[in-house]
């Protein structure tokens, strides 16, 4: 039972992880109605940036208190990606208007790959560390209860934090303020958003630089607990179910997709894996995703998809 | 029969909320037309009580009518009154919550596009719905489909049958393009054709399928003068030449004066008038709805 | 002056049918056939043929099949490396497990398997389409991924998932040598293209064109989608699995799953994208770019950069072929969404017009 529930618990921990990349995925759909195959390209961008920076920045100013890098490093990183995200929309969103879904899709497949490649030319191909302090010793919980306790990795714990606090801030930000607000109507129709004096432009920047930011925290996690490397390119492929679960018009269904699939994956493995011969995290994800899309391709909270004549 | 209609409406009351199903004008023998030398036949298409809803938006209530065979049938109606809707509820598009459609004696209230078609009903859209990629013969080609025999592999080989049936094909479609003028644009992409002309290629697809009945909506929509006389020739052609029943949703009240038998009003969805041009014409829900007094 | 239509009247429906209407266009295609059977094998070194002329004509065929499922139906996939594996051990146990099965043979039947796995992962293709589809077909990409690393019995029991395959012999002529190789895959990949161009010009292809341009409209005209959707995924998967199977008997000659990644599936699709989609032209054009690419660049660039005084390491170039794959896709998107495939017809235009500007 104990072992079962810190399955259960590292499952949701990992969950929120791929939450993050996938509420990147939510917001620029949301916002722009593209969905944005670049966003693991971009999650690895803002890693690389934030990882390098926190390496140069002693060297170049010569403070070498790492929390003044470590914060020096994640401004010049979001810096960095409002500044990409001004490329792509001023590049390839601006001429892309009002060209079907399948056209963009593969055009943030392009974006992806010019962002890898730039990004390991400009930062390194290596396997870099990100040390914001994230305290790696686990703790052992719940001993009253259970015998010996749980295990829970503190690291996870701090990062399910963090996620849940952006997630917070996302939601408020959608509903409560002006700009959320031009944001959803640009998402439901961007000619008409556009007829009613809706900066399609500037709107298009905001939200790209906001998935930016997100990558970069979403990066920063992910880096902090694996290393930043080229395989976070395919963490986010791994986030993709999660918003096919969860709804892509969903910020909370981004998160509870992630945790569900988080479970699932962490479950899976574990109870069924042996009788399959193991390794079933890598499809375990897409196949509960190919189900949903059988039976419910909105997902758990997205709004239906109609088609009109 | 006019008497008999006028009266039935004076009978009536106010129209708007208490309007059920009028009373058809009844001949029972078929009706001579003007022109003369027009046999319209009996019952082919039969619309009983259909309801339709979207949510809470009632597109259409209860409406019946019918079509005969051989005959132009308009059905007019002011914006949104949902002459689409029906088209698009006979087509197989919408599946009506309420109510049955007849058609040559099979009643379904379930059909789906594909069976609607394959029993020869075709039609044309108010926004086209042509395969921008492809040139006018092969969009004319595509409504050849349900008759082309020859499956996968013969036609990857193209030997033999699968070549001669493309050929036979391809005449029927050529005919087709002679019958509609187009023949200079036949190897062009339809995006890049004029609206005028695209019109013309999206009823060359629907008669490509070879239809008992031939549903048109709007056809003659963001025409001028000229184009709407070409189109209304052909609409007239199509249903001498070859007999096919015309079902046509049409705002532009000349051309449905002149060229239809009979005529279907609707009015919010629901039917306020039925029978003759002429009889239509001077019924007064019908007057009242296209310049609107106080509803 | 020299390409001109100017007397080739057509006075049957057969004529105007034809693949390549214009005569010269016939000549000329006829013309690189036959020079590509004959002429090639004897002018080509072999680090021709393993390097670039067989990896062409396989990834052109690989094109050939993703462009009809992408290209002529529209239904986005990201799994085609996955139909290439399937085809690959399919025909690998085919050919290895039966005594005396002929190589084409297995190669056939390694097509029907993929066929059918192309078939059951386009089921969702019925319900959802353009980025869904893409998430449905990645599914059947790491589904195969793991299905031939852990399922044991699909690899002969190999360990890791690593397979070989050797002796292979046609009509009793072995294929050992990278002329045989060759002159094998150019055989399959005109054959293919053939029957491939006679799909897409016919009624099948019709349908899969009216799906793509506009499917609810393409009911009502009498066209089943389920049919038109399912046929696409099986004949596209028929000749992505022989592609497959051709890159693992004869490119690898021996390999493991990782082979056949979803690195892999992302390169067909920019084949496609690149070369045109919708055009079976396109396929080569798209295929022959990408697999010059890298080793142009390989030349290339640390030219260019002893030049500049930059020095390029092994690593540099594969990062500058990712940007210039992502630069590429990105301007041919947006300037020519048709691909090489276009810009070579355009240009094929303002050829008939030579000399004269109009």
């Amino acid at each position: 039972m104990a072992f079962f529930l810190e399955t259960l618990l590292g499952g949701l921990m990992a969950g929120m992880l791929y939450s993050l990349v996938a509420l990147g995925f939510v917001l620029i759909y949301k916002a722009s109605g593209v969905f944005n195959f670049a966003q693991g390209a971009m999650v690895l961008f803002a890693a690389l940036a934030m990882a390098r920076f926190a390496e140069w920045f002693p060297r170049w100013t010569g403070i070498q208190n790492p929390v003044v890098a470590n914060v020096a490093a994640f401004l010049i990183a979001a810096a960095i990606m409002f500044v990409v995200a001004w490329l792509i929309e001023r590049y390839v969103l601006r001429h892309l208007v009002n060209q079907e879904g399948t056209t963009l899709l593969m055009a943030t497949l392009g974006i992806g790959y010019l962002l890898d490649g730039v990004g390991q030319t400009v930062f390194g191909s290596d396997i870099y560390k990100i040390d914001i302090g994230m305290p790696k010793e686990p703790i052992m919980a719940f001993e009253g209860l259970f015998p010996g306790g749980i295990l829970i990795n503190k690291e996870d714990l701090y990062a399910a934090l963090i996620a849940a606090f952006l997630v917070s801030l996302l939601s408020l930000f959608f509903q409560k303020t002006a700009t959320g607000r031009a944001l959803r109507a640009v998402a439901d129709d961007h000619q008409a958003a556009q007829s009613i004096g809706i900066p399609l432009n500037r709107i298009w920047v905001i939200v790209w630089c906001v998935a930016g930011i997100v990558a970069l925290v979403a990066g920063m996690i992910w880096g902090s607990k694996l290393g930043v490397q080229f395989s976070l390119i395919t963490v986010a492929l791994r986030a993709l179910p999660v918003v096919i679960l969860g709804g892509l018009t969903s910020v909370p269904g981004a998160i509870i997709g992630g945790l569900i699939i988080g479970v699932g994956e962490k479950l899976s493995e574990v109870f069924l894996g042996p009788y399959v011969g193991g390794g079933i995290e890598i499809w375990f994800a897409y196949v509960l995703a190919l189900v949903f899309l059988l039976f419910r391709p909105q997902g758990l909270f997205g709004e239906k998809i109609i088609d009109r004549v | 029969m006019t008497s008999t209609i006028e009266s039935a409406m004076n009978a009536r009351g106010p129209s708007a909320s208490t309007a059920t199903v009028m009373p058809d004008a009844a001949p029972q023998a078929p009706l001579a037309p003007e022109g003369g030398g027009k046999e319209i036949g009996d019952v082919i298409l039969d619309v009983k009580n259909i309801s339709l809803s979207f949510g809470g938006v009632n597109a259409l209530t209860d409406i019946s009518f019918d079509v005969r065979e051989h005959e132009i049938r308009a059905i007019i109606g002011p914006n949104g009154a949902g002459k689409s809707s029906m088209l698009n509820c006979i087509n197989g598009v919408y599946t009506p919550q309420k109510g049955t459609i007849t058609f040559k004696g099979k009643t379904f209230s379930n059909m789906d596009s594909y069976q609607v078609a394959s029993m020869g009903i075709a039609r044309t859209f108010q926004n086209l719905a042509l395969f921008k990629g492809m040139s006018v013969i092969d969009n004319i080609m595509t409504g050849r489909n349900l008759r082309i025999k020859s499956n996968l592999f013969l036609q990857a080989l193209r030997i033999g049958p699968a070549e001669r049936e493309e050929i036979r094909h391809r005449e029927f479609v050529e005919h087709i393009i002679d019958f509609l003028e187009i023949q200079a644009y036949r190897k062009t992409a339809v995006g890049q054709l004029p609206y005028g002309l695209q019109k013309r290629v999206d009823l060359g697809r629907a008669l490509a399928m070879e239809p008992k009945v031939l549903l048109l909506d709007e056809p003659m929509a963001g025409m001028n003068l000229e184009e709407k006389q070409d189109m209304s020739r052909f609409v007239l052609d199509i249903n001498d030449e070859f007999g096919t029943t015309v079902v046509l949703i049409e705002h532009d009240m000349g051309v449905v004066m002149d060229i239809s038998d009979r005529v279907v009003v609707l009015d919010y969805g629901r039917k306020i008038g039925d029978g003759t041009p002429e009889q239509v014409r001077n019924n007064p829900d019908v007057i009242s709805a296209y310049l609107g007094t106080s509803h | 002056m020299f390409y001109r239509e100017n007397g080739q009247f057509k006075t049957t429906y057969r004529a105007d049918q034809q693949i390549f209407p214009i005569a010269q266009d016939r000549w000329a295609v006829l013309l690189i056939i036959a020079a590509a059977f004959l002429v090639v094998p004897m002018l080509a070194s072999d680090y021709m043929f393993r390097a670039i002329l067989i990896p062409f004509l396989i990834m052109a065929l690989a094109a050939l099949g993703v462009n009809i499922l992408v290209g002529y139906c529209g239904q986005i996939s990201l799994g085609s490396g996955a139909f290439m594996a399937v085809g690959a051990y399919a025909a690998f146990n085919f050919f290895v497990r039966v005594p005396g099965m002929p190589l084409l043979v297995a190669l056939v039947l390694g097509g029907i398997c993929s066929a059918a796995f192309g078939i059951l992962f386009g089921l969702p293709s019925l319900r959802v389409k353009g980025l869904y589809l893409s998430v449905a077909t990645l599914a059947a990409q790491f589904f195969s991924d793991w299905m031939f690393l852990r399922i044991k019995w699909l690899t002969n029991d190999s360990p890791s998932g690593s397979v070989s395959v050797s002796g292979m012999q046609l009509f009793g002529l072995p294929i050992e040598s990278p002329t045989s190789k060759y002159l094998l895959c150019l055989g399959i990949l005109v054959v293919l293209a053939l029957l491939a161009k006679n799909l897409v010009r016919s009624a099948i292809g019709r349908e899969w064109m009216a799906i793509r341009d506009m499917d609810v409209a393409a009911a009502v005209i009498g066209i089943r989608p389920m049919y038109a959707k399912l046929t696409a995924f099986a004949v596209s998967s028929f000749i992505v699995g022989i592609a497959g199977a051709l890159w693992g008997f004869v490119y690898l000659g021996s390999w493991e799953p990782a082979a056949f990644s979803v690195d892999l599936s992302f390169r067909l699709l920019f084949m496609v994208i690149i070369g045109g989609m919708g055009s079976i032209m396109g396929c080569f054009f798209g295929a022959g770019f990408i697999v010059i690419l890298p080793i142009a660049l390989n030349q290339f660039l640390p030219v260019l950069g002893a030049l500049l005084g930059i020095d390029i390491s092994t690593a540099g170039i594969a990062h500058a072929e990712l940007i210039i794959f992502g630069g590429l896709i990105v301007w041919f998107l947006i300037v020519e969404p048709h691909g090489l495939a276009k810009l070579w017809s355009i240009g094929k235009q303002k050829l008939r017009l030579w000399p004269f500007p109009h």
